[in-house]
């Protein structure tokens, strides 16, 4: 009995998000409302242990540098305060710092160096290996990266024999998208699934004694 | 645009979904067992894996979400029975808050009790911390900077597994779950290029494209989108969720075809009239 309750409950929130597709109505606000408000305090009391297991306990067992991250963590919070919210400059700056030394390294190596040493080694494997197919592989990947990049180099413009370059990568760059767009479409299709699966299962299926 | 033919698409719209809806339906009721291929970047995922020795330790960066589950769900499945069927060392830590609910309801599923593993011996779970770039450099370089617990507050120096194992230096593989396109990034720079850990990649069917870049050479393997846990499913011989999804999105899809083809041809006789 429990377990159809629940069914209930979920497929109550399922159909209430879906309304929407009708209209707005006041069952999608009331869905929304519950969602979203529950996953906040999920995310809240995730963040606020999160602090206290690996940040306040610690500290008060001795381990004093972790003074220093929870005080940059506060000074975050300045900005509620007009009047001291230069201080939120301080953590942000340390962030940033951080972060772009710590990108900056394994961009240049992994992102650029790598790719580039990649395109140009199956290239040369593509030609090198049995199958023909290989080659045109290796061939398409090398005329796409420098088509593509070129379509963004707009110090020169885009006429002549450079346009006709940057107008085949613009059609590598619409078949890179297109090719992201049919993954969110097919991911809205799973996800559609997925709740149609749950209301079967827990749900209709209980229902009529076929779980 | 006239309401003419603001209504003349809306009714497209709503035959397209009631068919899609339709479609859906048949399967989830009937399986089909429509044929799924297995790709190559799947078989190389599954590949390393298999290959690894036994008792070998594999580090799961588990970035799931419980809104995005349907879609991955059958990946992490399939994944969790291949690590304890072929017995190795699993320690598991979630990089969003939503990570241990679902970690939890997969590892309910799954059950490693019944693959002989022993909380502490065999897998760890060390929950949550919101682990950025920089977060994943930290953990790769010291664990304990990260985690001095697990996920049940149990100081990791009384764990058994996690005795000897405090950075990159003691993991084999990597096994990197995303939802943001872009986090897998995260994984090449801070663990490939810096430690050259072996690394293997699971995400959504729309980061699907931003990872392969990025496969073979730094990321063996990846799985992207509810198809690929299905192919995953296929290829370990570990059935789940994923065929019904695959079935269901086959036959889904077929509506979107039709009407992305039957506009197109409509544009282009509209445009011969015109001229």
């Amino acid at each position: 009995m429990a377990d159809i309750l629940a069914g209930l409950v979920g497929t109550f929130f399922i159909v209430s998000v879906l309304s929407m597709l009708w209209k707005d109505n006041i069952v999608f606000r009331f869905g929304q409302a519950c969602i979203i408000g529950a996953s906040m305090a999920h995310y809240c009391f995730m963040n606020t242990q999160m602090v206290f297991t690996q940040g306040v306990i610690p500290l008060s067992q001795g381990k004093l540098t972790l003074v220093f991250p929870l005080l940059l963590g506060l000074l975050l919070y300045s900005r509620l305060n007009k009047d001291i919210a230069w201080l939120a400059r301080y953590p942000t700056n340390f962030l940033i710092g951080v972060g772009s030394g710590l990108m900056i390294a394994g961009t240049l190596r992994g992102q650029i160096i790598d790719q580039v040493k990649q395109t140009i080694v199956d290239l040369f494997a593509g030609f090198a290996s049995e199958s023909p197919l290989d080659a045109l592989n290796g061939v398409i990947i090398l005329v796409g990266v420098i088509t593509s990049l070129s379509f963004f180099i707009f110090t020169k413009e885009h006429k002549g024999a450079f346009g006709y370059i940057t107008k085949i990568g613009r059609v590598f760059l619409m078949i890179s998208l297109g090719a992201n767009f049919a993954g969110e479409l097919v991911w809205y299709l799973t996800q559609m699934i997925g709740r149609l699966m749950y209301i079967l299962n827990q749900l209709i299926w209980p229902l009529l004694g076929m779980a | 645009m006239s309401s003419q033919i603001r209504a003349k698409w809306t009714k497209r719209y709503q035959i397209m979904w009631v068919a899609c809806l339709i479609l859906m339906f048949i399967p989830l009721i009937h399986p089909l067992g429509l044929p799924t291929p297995v790709s190559k970047q799947v078989k190389d995922y599954y590949n390393t894996i298999k290959n690894l020795p036994e008792g070998s330790i594999v580090a799961v960066s588990f970035g799931a979400s419980a809104t995005l589950l349907d879609e991955q769900e059958a990946q992490f499945l399939a994944t969790w029975k291949i690590l304890f069927e072929t017995k190795q060392k699993v320690i598991f830590f979630s990089t969003t808050e939503d990570g241990p609910m679902v970690l939890n309801m997969n590892l309910n599923k799954v059950k490693p009790e019944s693959y002989g593993y022993v909380y502490g011996e065999d897998y760890v779970r060390l929950g949550y911390a919101f682990l950025g770039e920089a977060g994943q450099a930290a953990f790769s370089e010291n664990i304990r900077s990260v985690y001095t617990s697990d996920f049940y507050g149990t100081n990791l120096n009384n764990i058994p597994l996690m005795k000897d194992i405090n950075s990159f230096e003691d993991i084999d593989l990597l096994i990197y779950e995303y939802t943001s396109c872009t986090d897998i990034e995260w994984a090449v720079r801070q663990w490939v290029v810096a430690h050259n850990t072996p690394t293997i990649a699971t995400t959504l069917g729309c980061c699907g494209p931003m990872a392969a870049p990025y496969y073979p050479t730094q990321v063996q393997g990846f799985l992207s989108g509810s198809v690929a846990g299905t192919e995953l499913e296929i290829i370990s011989g570990n059935p789940g969720p994923g065929a019904a999804i695959s079935d269901a999105s086959n036959l889904g899809i077929i509506p979107f075809f039709i009407a992305i083809l039957h506009t197109n041809v409509e544009y282009f006789m509209q445009r011969r009239k015109e001229k």
